[in-house]
């Protein structure tokens, strides 16, 4: 009987290693199709030639922009998966309940207090230590009072996300209305990036800062394990509770703020990617999903932008990331709603 | 030895416990038994510091548990919740596995993986180990569950209401098992239960709440009595004795002729 087990646990190792390896190799294809898509693609259309100088200078910029993807499908995808874990639920991620608002609102506020030529919005390292400052101080009080009082009742908590991101929308879109035009044109700027205009020199600093958080959650992966069992079973295992959700908001809170600030808000990636994840690995282990869920959503959004640019543009790519989430939201809802 | 020194706990204004104090004996079954809404729970929540209290102190083993780092009381105590709804789909296996995660931060060594063996060979799960939990029947879920806890290795069990959703069968062998962990590993366990019948049976003491309070503790043959009881439940107990042990009856013995 022993021997037995050991053979299926060592075969889905091998299973999990063959999976990634599969993941890899799609995102490999994806980036050459992404590559091909900017640049042979883009020539034919236009029936110019290909020279060698030419292909140099877009890659020149084709590579931080991949570079800028990986970043943020990364991070989207590991803050999504442990904010998943911490409320117990697989419906909701970070920006669901309105942390990309909370991103708009602190830079709306930046501008409008100390105006477009203030250094606290210019210098990208004050700007992001002050919105990630913000973020984490609202999601802190807003989700630390929540989770801690009203335990897994997703209802209020996804209420409450919809009325905090509603009021810090529309009071931004108040302030940018009686703003001066130029500092709109920052705030617009700055706040208004998507996968295609992504804000490509934040980079520097939001790799760095990803690799942290990263590397933060990935060490702590069997705390996760522990913790999906939920607030009963992982106080009784001897994991501080309270402190490790204050300390997964704080983290969230970063992640979300540097990923929208550099590619803008992708609500569906992180709720797609670790669901399919799960769907693939079938595992309980944090580990594993951690690393799949950022493979999958690395390949989802290379594989997304480079269908996007061949079709030049006519579909944004956040359209389909968001449709096939939404109905795959809808899926989850209808089969957690069956088996209750 | 866990003892428990003038404890208070309130929602609100609502005193859950009220200046609770006793010690817990050391290898044997200690039954908490009391109406609902009594503080039981909560009491067993304090005591294994899942839920914060307002004053008083707990010691465990001379310690107080606010001075204990986390892992420490985790190696100490171990409490089962009765509700065993998980988030995720894990193997048996994998759930006793958890158990060893206050020694090993979940890193397991030679020692860890001969503790789960024992657990799950001492809760005879060996055939059904690679299982998910929630395919398992109800008796087998807690079973697991147990194992878990088992291979958490502490010297104090605290069960909240174990015999929930469990049918007559599958009860018995919940309080066999009980018995078992104080007889064959000599561990100090704490149950609540609802079904007296139960506590008088398998339990060697028994403490009795009522509104947060303490009513009595003592052995089982001094706390199943007509008297004693009926204050606590507030119903009027008709209690025989069937073989040397005593049974309680709770149903007026005209009712069915009144109905008919």
């Amino acid at each position: 009987m022993v021997s037995n087990h050991n053979v299926r646990r060592s075969g889905s190792k091998k299973m999990c290693a063959l999976l990634f390896c599969a993941l890899l190799i799609a995102i490999a294809l994806s980036v050459l199709l992404y590559i091909y898509s900017r640049t042979y693609a883009k020539a034919n259309r236009i029936g110019l030639q290909l020279t060698k100088n030419a292909f140099n200078s877009i890659m020149y910029r084709t590579l931080p922009h991949l570079l800028g993807m990986s970043v943020s499908a990364i991070i989207i995808a590991v803050v999504s998966l442990s904010f998943q874990t911490i409320t117990g639920s697989r419906l909701l991620v970070p920006s669901m309940i309105g942390f990309d608002s909370v991103f708009v609102f602190a830079q709306t506020v930046i501008v409008f207090i100390l105006g477009a030529e203030s250094k606290l919005f210019v210098n990208p390292y004050v700007n992001y230590s002050i919105t990630a400052g913000a973020m984490i101080a609202i999601s802190m009080c807003m989700y630390g009072m929540v989770l801690r009082k009203r335990r897994n009742n997703i209802v209020f908590l996804l209420m409450l996300g919809i009325i905090l991101s509603g009021i810090l929308r529309s009071s931004a879109s108040y302030l940018q209305v009686i703003m001066d035009a130029n500092s709109y044109n920052q705030v617009r700027a700055a706040t208004a990036v998507t996968v295609n205009n992504m804000n490509v020199g934040s980079i520097y600093l939001v790799a760095p800062i990803m690799l942290v958080v990263v590397a933060i959650v990935i060490c702590r992966h069997r705390t996760y394990d522990v913790l999906s069992l939920g607030v009963a079973n992982a106080k009784n295992l001897g994991v501080a509770y309270e402190r490790e959700v204050n300390f997964n908001l704080f983290l969230i809170a970063i992640g979300m703020s540097v990923s929208t600030a550099l590619i803008g808000s992708l609500t569906f990636l992180g709720l797609l990617a670790v669901n399919i994840a799960r769907e693939i690995f079938k595992t309980h282990k944090h580990l594993i999903i951690f690393i799949g869920s950022s493979l999958v959503a690395v390949f989802a959004l290379i594989f997304g932008q480079a269908v996007t640019e061949l079709l030049q543009g006519a579909v944004p790519l956040t359209v389909i990331i968001d449709f096939i989430g939404c109905a795959y939201m809808f899926y989850l809802i209808l089969k957690v709603n069956k088996k209750s | 030895m866990i003892e428990i020194k003038n404890i208070t706990q309130a929602y609100g204004r609502n005193k859950v416990l009220d200046d609770v104090s006793f010690a817990i004996h050391d290898s044997a079954v200690t039954a908490l038994i009391g109406a609902n809404g009594a503080g039981k729970s909560t009491l067993l929540g304090v005591i294994t510091r899942l839920i914060p209290y307002i004053s008083g102190e707990v010691y465990i083993d001379e310690h107080e548990i606010k001075s204990m780092k986390t892992k420490e009381v985790a190696k100490k105590v171990a409490i089962l919740k009765q509700t065993h709804h998980l988030g995720v789909r894990v193997a048996v296996q994998d759930l006793v596995e958890f158990g060893r995660f206050p020694h090993c931060g979940g890193r397991l060594m030679d020692i860890d993986r001969q503790k789960v063996e024992e657990s799950i060979s001492f809760m005879d799960l060996d055939n059904i180990r690679d299982r998910y939990i929630d395919e398992l029947s109800g008796g087998q879920r807690q079973r697991a569950f147990i194992a878990m806890i088992l291979a958490q290795d502490t010297p104090y069990i605290f069960l909240d209401e174990p015999l929930n959703n469990l049918d007559i069968r599958y009860s018995v062998e919940m309080m066999k098992i009980v018995r078992s962990l104080v007889q064959d590993l000599h561990k100090t366990v704490i149950v609540v239960l609802h079904d007296i019948n139960f506590a008088a049976a398998y339990a060697d003491y028994v403490v009795t709440m009522q509104d947060g309070k303490i009513v009595s503790h003592g052995k089982v043959d001094e706390i199943i009595t007509k008297n004693k009881l009926d204050g606590i439940f507030d119903y009027d107990f008709n209690i025989i004795e069937h073989q040397g042990r005593k049974v309680c009856l709770y149903f007026d013995s005209n009712e069915k002729d009144s109905l008919a």
